[in-house]
């Protein structure tokens, strides 16, 4: 089992390492490969992970049903990406095509390395060291278009980034600190360690670790408001990179979150967490529904659906009843399905129309046969439609608010869910929906008649891929899946 | 209130003044060149106190950390940062939205306000006296306030290291005996960082051919 | 055989006296010293000796527009520097009769009023250049009073009294004092205090007349004869008052008499003004360092002093540092 480990942290690695030397062509497939084994090894883990506590591998690597969920998926994500990525690059003949694919390829391969061994190390050190590498990482891969735009973009998300992961610095320190009240300096950060002595840390401390932490890591995760360079980051980055960052790099950040969580509870009770929680939650889901009314730019739209599903996850953890939280899990595997496939057909969009500006798109069903509604689908699957996968986690989530005395906040959360869906489905109808209009008999408008028909077949393989998690997830969870769902939520519940 | 520290914290203090006072000077210097060499002398205060917490407490990790941090944040990123600013032949920082005296009252209030959030949390400390923690803590503040406020790559970058500095005052006065390995680990992922920041303005200049930021605001909505 | 002590009110005439007698001699020390940093051979030592007996031997010209203020503002001013001697550690490390009239906030109020007196008599004149000096100088003063206030506040801190002499002894204590950073913002935030009080680079050029950055050198622009004599006294008075403050409040408070014998009391005088000639010329020092501040950039000189001063209180209160 814990060869298991080794390998997960080992493969994407060595991977990145090869695709830099080898042919892009050849990139290509073996980061497919590695994708796919990444997931399988991952799934291999959710039955130990569910039955028994945890799994280690000497005190660097240790994962539990926590980690496992974030895991998977992120593993999943990794394997669809590369699918997509292999029918979504155009590279240019010659030299410059060639160094892009190169440099492509291998930063893809180690941003997935980097997101996947974050659920995977042991203490809140390398936690932190993970998740820095995964925002260096894709800091390059936001630029490596090199507009304008993107420039602008890497800026901004590297400085705030850097800034947010000083401020999550300063709060493991604390952090820290607060540890050494119990064990004596020198001990290392792992999690059993603090979560066992975390009844016995001075409160004023860890509150403070606490609320650093959430402002810090919360900055990575796109919580409102240190969530600024979210929409300008993942709309500028090349489309693979943008559905990394929104559908796991943004949950990485908040599994960061809630090992402080389960540190918080343990020695302040579950109130404050959890209100710290809820007060960023609920901010970002109003201004990410707010903004969703008024979007032009496809990708922006997609990221502002992002920080909505953020807010959901930090106002579900709030709520404190165990089936929030199993909602909440599992709306993480959820929406990291949903918005990669989102991704997805949005790059083939892009790559029809030769656009971003949502004015100028149209007809997409049927430019677009396959992908087109399927990107309609997983748009409504984002809207928590049914039957998929997060129509039932945000059930849950709702479920367990309505049990809380906190009832009020899930009448706001599906008020707001509503106003984002109106934002979405207005896209969704505009571009996909509304047929094309026909060319003018004499070219008059000197647009390109559409030629209709897939860009290409990995991009439907993909998307494919997505859906069928979210229906799998939507229709009926397998009882493996559930228990580790269950577990984990257990891990995360407040002893007292 | 009246507890005279002994001459050890003492002078310990005032390096961790002095730390935080290169921070206020780095809000009013006005050429790019002199915040860089603010940024190499306040790392080295830093690592002159590392040097003593190592002597004083006989924890021999942090003279290996001290060595590190010498070389990465006196020597190499400075040098970096000075020849990007020679290839892009840029003097002046670009102006703030604020005059140098507003600038310094906002970061007064800022500082005081950590001083007594940090303050209040009663931290004892082995290594460092606990006023340090708050000093640290007043740094990272007054290094947000030099990044919200300035208005090109290269300071905002500066900001940004020097708030690392004010993180690492803080890490030797509670934790000091933090293992080797993860303190390097930091240091190593500083470094990483610091080539990024490197790459991004360096795009930044040859797409812009400036090094202000006051352009980066396209993107909105 | 004389007393073999001599009585605190003696003491207390003799701080006076030393101010008054030993003002004009740290002021040409300055002055010959900054010359000979130039260069030049510099203005003999005694000189402004010689420059007020000139002064109260010439007639005094008044101007039509001005009244009664325009001749008795230098005697106040004046009579005001004779009286702050009596409230600090001049000479002695105990505190004297007089000297619980007013702590060091009493002082600060005392010296604001000579320095507004001043002002308003030069205003009082018409004179363009008296005006504008005056309105200057009582402006940066303005500017300076919340630096002022937070050094007594950081001085209180630490002793919990504002008596100038308390802080003293607490600083002669121990090398810990000394070196609390407290203290020594404190001490640096007061230097910059001093700086700009006594009109030195980098906010006025000492020696010319430079209309567009004249301060304190403005509002004395229109006196002549005895008036002008008393103003210029009393703003080297004003000088070795600061210096005094500086050197036996913060910097170094040794030399002082302990008790009141003659001897202590007779080493301490000469203590203090070598002290204060010391002091002088690190001013005259800086002087030839740096160039003079364009006006506007000298509130953030100000901002950066009163930075100090506010770091001092915080580093106080949040750690007993």
């Amino acid at each position: 089992m814990s060869s298991l480990l080794v390998a997960l942290i080992a493969l994407p690695f060595a991977v990145a390492i090869v695709t830099y030397i080898v042919p892009v062509g050849v990139s290509r497939i073996l980061t497919v490969v590695s994708g796919a084994l990444t997931f399988a090894l991952s799934l291999a883990l959710v039955p130990t992970a569910a039955a028994h506590a945890q799994v280690t591998e000497g005190s660097t690597l240790r994962v539990d049903a926590l980690s496992v969920v974030f895991l998977v998926a992120t593993a999943f994500l990794y394997g669809a990406t590369a699918v997509f990525a292999a029918g979504y690059l155009h590279l240019d003949p010659g030299p410059t095509g060639t160094r892009y694919g190169r440099r492509f390829y291998a930063l893809l391969n180690l941003f997935c390395w980097s997101m996947v061994a974050a659920p995977l190390v042991n203490g809140l050190a390398l936690l932190w060291v993970a998740i820095e590498i995964t925002t260096v990482v894709s800091v390059l891969l936001v630029a490596i278009d090199d507009t304008e735009a993107s420039t602008e973009a890497a800026w901004k998300y590297v400085l705030l980034a850097s800034l947010g992961l000083g401020i999550a610095l300063f709060g493991t320190i604390i952090m820290y600190y607060a540890g050494t009240t119990v064990f004596g300096s020198a001990y290392d950060l792992s999690y059993v360690k603090l979560l066992a002595g975390a009844h016995r840390f001075p409160p004023d401390v860890v509150r403070l670790a606490y609320v650093l932490a959430v402002l810090g890591y919360g900055t990575k995760m796109g919580l409102v408001p240190v969530h600024t360079w979210l929409p300008d980051a993942h709309s500028e980055a090349p489309t693979p990179v943008s559905a990394l960052l929104s559908g796991s790099l943004l949950a990485i950040s908040f599994y960061a979150i809630l090992r402080f969580f389960q540190i918080g509870v343990r020695t302040l009770g579950p109130t404050f967490p959890r209100d710290t929680l809820l007060v960023f939650g609920v901010a970002s889901l109003l201004l990410a529904a707010l903004y969703l009314l008024s979007q032009r730019d496809l990708k922006r739209l997609l990221a502002y659906s992002s920080v909505e599903h953020m807010g959901i996850l930090a106002i579900g953890m709030s709520f404190g009843a165990p089936i929030a939280i199993v909602g909440v899990l599992l709306h993480v595997l959820a929406h990291a399905a949903a918005k990669g496939t989102a991704f997805f057909g949005a790059g083939s969009v892009i790559r029809k129309f030769a656009t971003k500006d949502l004015s100028k798109i149209r007809g997409g069903i049927g430019a677009l046969p396959w992908s087109g509604p399927m990107l309609v689908a997983a748009v409504l699957a984002l809207s928590a439609m049914p039957p998929f996968g997060i129509f039932r986690s945000e059930f849950l989530i709702v479920a367990g608010g309505l049990s809380d005395p906190h009832d009020a906040v899930a009448a706001i959360l599906v008020v707001l869910v509503t106003v984002a869906f109106f934002g979405l489905s207005w896209f969704t109808s505009q571009t996909m929906l509304t047929p094309d209009e026909p060319a003018a008999a004499d070219g008059a408008t000197g647009a390109r008649p559409l030629v209709k028909g897939e860009v290409s077949v990995w991009i439907v393989v993909s998307m494919v891929l997505g859906l069928g998690v979210l229906l799998i997830l939507g229709v009926h969870v397998p009882s493996q899946l559930s228990q580790l769902l269950d577990r984990a939520a257990g891990e995360l519940r407040s002893p007292r | 209130m009246n507890h005279v520290p002994s001459t050890y914290d003492g002078v310990a203090d005032v390096a961790a003044v002095l730390v935080l006072l290169t921070e206020f000077a780095m809000l009013r210097a006005p050429l790019l060149r002199s915040q860089v060499r603010l940024y190499a002398f306040q790392s080295l205060v830093v690592t002159v106190l590392a040097v003593v917490v190592a002597a004083t407490h006989h924890i021999d990790a942090l003279y290996v950390l001290a060595l590190l941090s010498f070389a990465l944040k006196v020597v190499l990123v400075p040098g970096l940062v000075l020849r990007l600013l020679r290839d892009a032949d840029v003097d002046l920082a670009g102006s703030s939205v604020l005059g140098v005296a507003s600038m310094i009252l906002i970061a007064i209030g800022v500082s005081a306000f950590g001083f007594f959030a940090v303050g209040s949390l009663h931290v004892h400390s082995a290594s460092l006296p606990t006023t340090a923690l708050a000093i640290a803590a007043a740094v990272v503040l007054v290094a947000f306030v030099l990044i919200i406020l300035r208005s090109d790559v290269v300071s905002q970058a500066i900001g940004f290291f020097s708030l690392e500095n004010g993180v690492s005052v803080a890490s030797l006065v509670v934790a000091a005996g933090l293992p080797l390995v993860v303190e390097v680990a930091f240091l190593f992922d500083l470094l990483v960082a610091v080539v990024v920041f490197g790459v991004i303005m360096r795009v930044h200049h040859g797409r812009a051919n400036t090094l202000s930021t006051e352009e980066l605001d396209r993107l909105k909505g | 055989m004389g007393p073999s002590v001599i009585a605190p009110q003696g003491v207390q005439a003799l701080q006076v006296l030393t101010i008054l007698l030993g003002a004009p001699l740290v002021s040409g020390v300055i002055s010959h010293v900054e010359g000979r940093l130039q260069g030049r051979r510099g203005p003999r030592i005694l000189q402004p000796y010689y420059d007020l007996a000139k002064l109260f031997r010439k007639e005094t010209v008044v101007t039509e527009e001005s009244s009664w203020v325009f001749l008795v503002g230098p005697i106040v001013a004046f009579g005001c520097y004779l009286i702050v001697p009596l409230l600090i550690p001049v000479l002695t490390t105990y505190g004297l009769p007089l000297g619980y009239m007013g702590d060091i906030l009493g002082g600060a109020f005392i010296l604001a009023l000579a320095g507004f007196v001043v002002a308003l008599s030069g205003t009082e004149s018409g004179g363009p250049y008296a005006q504008m000096g005056g309105s200057r100088a009582m402006t940066f003063g303005a500017l300076i009073e919340p630096t002022l206030l937070f050094v007594i506040f950081a001085v209180a801190l630490i002793t919990s009294t504002d008596l100038p002499y308390a802080l003293a002894a607490t600083v002669r204590s121990s090398a810990s004092e000394m070196v609390r950073p407290g203290h020594v913002l404190a001490a640096i935030a007061f230097f910059l205090l001093v700086l700009v009080d006594t009109g030195r680079i980098p906010v006025e050029t000492h020696s010319g007349t430079l209309e567009f950055g004249m301060i304190d050198e403005a509002r004395t622009l229109e006196h002549s004869g005895p008036p002008l004599a008393l103003l210029k006294w009393g703003a080297a008075m004003k000088q070795l008052i600061l210096y005094t403050i500086l050197i036996n409040v913060f910097l170094a408070p040794w030399g002082l008499a302990a008790s009141g014998s003659p001897g202590a009391v007779a080493l301490a005088i000469p203590a203090l003004l070598a002290k204060a000639m010391v002091l002088g010329m690190v001013f005259a020092a800086i002087d030839n360092l740096f160039s003079k501040l364009r006006l506007f950039k000298i509130t953030e000189f100000i901002a950066s002093a009163f930075l100090l001063a506010v770091l001092a209180v915080l580093v106080f209160y949040a750690g007993g540092g």
